[in-house]
């Protein structure tokens, strides 16, 4: 929570088409389902796939809909490299759950096919990491494919990374509303793997935090 | 979910999108007539309104050819007695405006809302463009709204507004509004059955032209008085009490970065939050400037506000010091937040930021520097891609890339300006690439190429076209045929056997269309047979006339949705590394974004979870190395 201890912050980033306003859209309801306040600041409009896409989702007693920079008391990141690009947002100490999926772009594809003596690699989750560290020791790197293939869907990566949210101590939505929120809008044969995905999120989550 | 929350029939509260806000608003002010053409930020305004189309089977709906066909269509139900209801980005007001004067004029009868939807920054949009002028140019009262709820009860309050002054209301809006979600208490929803009226029951004359043109104007004057006064009396228009003399005046968004800003400083002045941009409640704002030393005007884009309140000032506070862009405190470019805010108010009130803003951003920049581009680009399975490379390597073939001009027009295929296609000559409005091919084809010795979607032939590019073809003008036209209108979220449009809510419609047929008009030549190509789409490309440029060349392929995630409603799967492609020869066509020429290089082999390696499966990266291989995955049985 902030210093008035009213709004918690969260920054959600990611790529077109990972199903983040999916995610925002859970935590909303959660939120919404433990008598909370929620108020969002979306990106729509270009339906593209695969842009860089944020969502800004504030708990508690938000104003406006923007979280201003150095103030997002967490970070969701379903791609690795999305998180570090809206790092402004992120507050000295705060919370970074990420994905350990990259995404290249086609421009950085271009650069490392052409590059004659292959000396050009793809950025690294670890270059990532270290970028931001230099912010926050507390970085949850999930393998969120992994865990969703454990869970028994390749498809539930969006319920380890909110799985993992409830493992961080100042995260003011009840543990439960949140799993009631994410079973209540998956498709409904898909249940029980999200219920072990955020399962799995969630111990995976406490492992880094605890 | 929100969309049960547009459908529920009792009041509460609930989580919504500003724009769904907009949706239950009109709906509980017992809207009866909605149209539409869809731009961003607003098309979820349409398609909420699609969604819950059968489920109240109480209101007519039609997606419109543009937003001046959408505005005639809810203002002929207006005039017809029926509450209804438009929106629009923007630039689609440009496109409106022209009925839209002369219905200040007219006046209209049942509550009729348009909303616009300027968009600072430009996020999806070609211009910055700043609609409050509209309001004041044509008589036309326009409202805006800060927050969700806030767009549910003006919307609610326009039609009263709109009724009771025989007036089309505009809610202007930002997309910071629209793409805000928010929490909202509804009001109850009472329905009533959709009923025809008899025009000898509704009647009114919608009439103007010279001197009937001059009595409405006098009117409209009068009328426009009658509206100030109620603008002066609506609790839209509020004082947030606070202490000493520097004031601030804003209104929409900006007023929740004021408050935020004012928090963080532990500081609390008065603010006025306007919530009517014309007419403007003078009195009640003569009344708040008239004590103030200092009045912050807070407002996104052009000085709107501002220099109507210098003009007042100037009567009833002339020493007032202003605090806004002409003063240089804040930008008439892009957006603002809370730290763009706080800035200025620490600065006027001598108090400490927060925060070191501008630390925390410098310190991001340097961490970011490792950090390659994620430019936009278009979807794997997007059928622009090999229209797009088969026009490049046709004119290669023709040895004429620097003989041509390209004229693009509004659209996701607006990206050929980007790498790896990187050309366009213009690009400026719907339909702007057949008038300006007009002008470049009397003008120039080059070769003059225009390039418009679907949607976009329907909405603006018609009279274009006509124009060319009576003209003998030598130019060739691409049309992407992709089904439906993709950028915006895959609305139907004229070339769709649909309508709003899937509901049948009469597709335009596009041969007929141009066979009729008397285009010299049509070819049709199938993007998805990239190599063999580059013929025809040829032909059709090189010959004299008129020529239009129409490559027909669905919107990669439209035809996705279908597949999976019919059951089908998206068969991957994989990149067969044995016949690969590392040629990297496919990455230097094609930029799609499910192929990556395996750093261990230097080959190219397709993500089949982002892979559609539309191998036109096999068609751009000079060895064939793509192919579809072997499906399990």
């Amino acid at each position: 929570m902030s210093k008035r201890g009213k709004t918690f912050n969260i920054m959600f980033a990611g790529v077109g088409g990972q199903g983040l306003m999916l995610l925002s859209a859970i935590l909303g309801k959660a939120a919404v389902d433990s008598g909370l306040k929620a108020m969002t600041g979306e990106q729509h409009g270009l339906s593209q796939r695969q842009g860089s896409i944020y969502v800004h989702f504030r708990i508690g007693e938000p104003i406006s809909p923007l979280i201003p920079y150095g103030k997002a008391d967490m970070m969701i990141a379903m791609e690795a490299s999305e998180a570090l690009r809206y790092v402004e947002y992120l507050k000295e100490g705060g919370v970074v759950i990420m994905s350990s999926r990259i995404m290249p772009s086609v421009t950085e594809t271009k650069s490392v096919a052409l590059d004659k003596e292959k000396k050009t690699k793809y950025l690294t989750v670890d270059d990532i990491a270290t970028k931001l560290k230099q912010v926050t020791d507390k970085i949850v790197l999930l393998d969120s494919l992994e865990l969703a293939i454990k869970a028994g869907n390749a498809r539930t990566e969006n319920s380890v990374l909110i799985g993992a949210t409830v493992a961080c101590e100042d995260f003011p939505i009840p543990a439960e509303e949140v799993r009631k929120a994410v079973l209540a809008l998956v498709p409904p044969k898909t249940i029980d793997a999200n219920s072990r995905a955020f399962d799995l999120g969630r111990d995976a989550g406490s492992a880094c935090l605890g | 979910m929100t969309l049960e929350d547009v459908k529920r029939t009792d009041s509460g509260p609930a989580l919504m999108l500003a724009n769904e806000a907009v949706v239950r608003g009109a709906l509980e002010a017992g809207v009866k007539v909605v149209a539409f053409y869809p731009g961003s930020p607003t098309s979820e305004i349409l398609d909420r309104f699609g969604e819950v189309l059968e489920h109240f089977g109480d209101f007519k709906m039609q997606i419109s050819a543009n937003e001046k066909v959408a505005l005639e269509t809810v203002a002929g139900a207006s005039m017809a007695g029926q509450r209804s209801f438009t929106s629009m980005k923007s630039v689609g007001m440009n496109v409106a405006s022209d009925s839209m004067f002369s219905i200040g004029y007219t006046g209209l009868n049942a509550g009729c809302v348009c909303l616009i939807a300027d968009d600072p920054y430009a996020h999806s949009s070609q211009s910055e463009q700043d609609g409050r002028y509209f309001g004041e140019a044509a008589y036309v009262p326009m409202i805006e709204p800060a927050t969700a709820q806030e767009a549910l009860d003006m919307t609610k309050w326009a039609f009263e507004v709109s009724e009771k002054h025989k007036t089309l209301v505009i809610m202007r809006t930002t997309t910071r509004v629209n793409h805000q979600r928010g929490m909202v208490n509804l009001g109850t929803l009472n329905r009533t059955p959709f009923k025809r009226n008899k025009w000898a029951d509704v009647k009114g004359q919608y009439f103007t032209v010279g001197s009937v043109a001059r009595a409405l104007k006098a009117k409209l004057l009068k009328k426009n008085e009658a509206i100030k006064r109620d603008f002066e009396k609506t609790h839209f228009n509020k004082v947030v009490p606070g202490g000493g003399n520097v004031g601030i005046l804003t209104a929409g968004v900006c007023f929740l970065h004021v408050m935020e800003a004012m928090q963080n400083l532990d500081i609390a002045l008065p603010v006025f939050k306007l919530g009517t941009l014309f007419p403007l409640p003078e009195k009640k704002l003569a009344d708040f400037i008239r004590s103030l030393s200092t009045l912050i005007v807070v407002e996104e884009l052009s000085p709107y506000l501002e220099t109507r309140i210098a003009a007042l000032a100037q009567r009833v506070n002339p020493k007032l010091n202003i605090v806004g862009k002409r003063s240089g405190f804040f930008s008439e470019m892009l957006e603002y937040n809370v730290p763009i805010v706080e800035k200025v108010l620490a600065e006027v009130v001598d108090k400490k930021i927060s925060i070191d803003y501008d630390a925390v951003l410098k310190k991001a920049q340097k961490l970011k520097e490792i950090l390659p581009e994620r430019p936009p680009i278009f979807c794997p399975g997007c059928p622009h891609r090999g229209t797009l490379w088969a026009f490049r390597q046709a004119l290669q073939q023709l040895r004429i890339r620097d003989k041509i001009v390209f004229n693009n027009d509004i659209g996701c295929y607006s990206m050929a300006f980007l790498p790896p296609n990187e050309f366009s000559d213009s690009m400026l409005a719907m339909g702007a690439s057949l008038g300006i091919s007009a002008g470049m084809e009397m003008s120039l010795e080059d070769k003059v190429i225009a390039m418009v979607g679907d949607s976009t032939l329907y909405h603006a590019a018609l009279p274009g076209i006509v124009n060319l073809i009576h003209h003998n003008s030598n130019v060739t036209l691409f049309v992407l045929d992709n089904s439906v209108t993709a950028m915006t979220g895959q609305q139907f449009n004229p070339n769709s056997p649909f309508d709003a809510g899937g509901t049948p419609a009469r597709k335009i047929n596009m041969e007929k269309l141009f066979e009729g008009l008397g285009a010299d030549k049509i070819v049709i190509i199938d993007p998805y047979e990239t190599r063999d789409c580059i013929g025809p490309i040829k032909d059709a440029i090189e010959s004299d006339g008129f020529s239009v060349i129409i490559s027909r392929r669905e919107c990669a995630l439209y035809g996705d949705r279908e597949k999976k409603k019919r059951g089908e799967k998206i068969i991957p492609g994989e990149n067969v590394k044995e016949t690969c020869r590392v040629i990297y066509a496919c990455v230097k020429e094609f930029y799609c974004p499910a192929i990556v290089i395996d750093e261990s082999d230097a080959k190219m390696v397709i993500q089949q979870d982002l892979c559609d499966g539309c191998l036109e990266c096999r068609e751009v291989c000079p060895v064939d190395a793509p192919r579809h995955m072997e499906v399990k049985k």
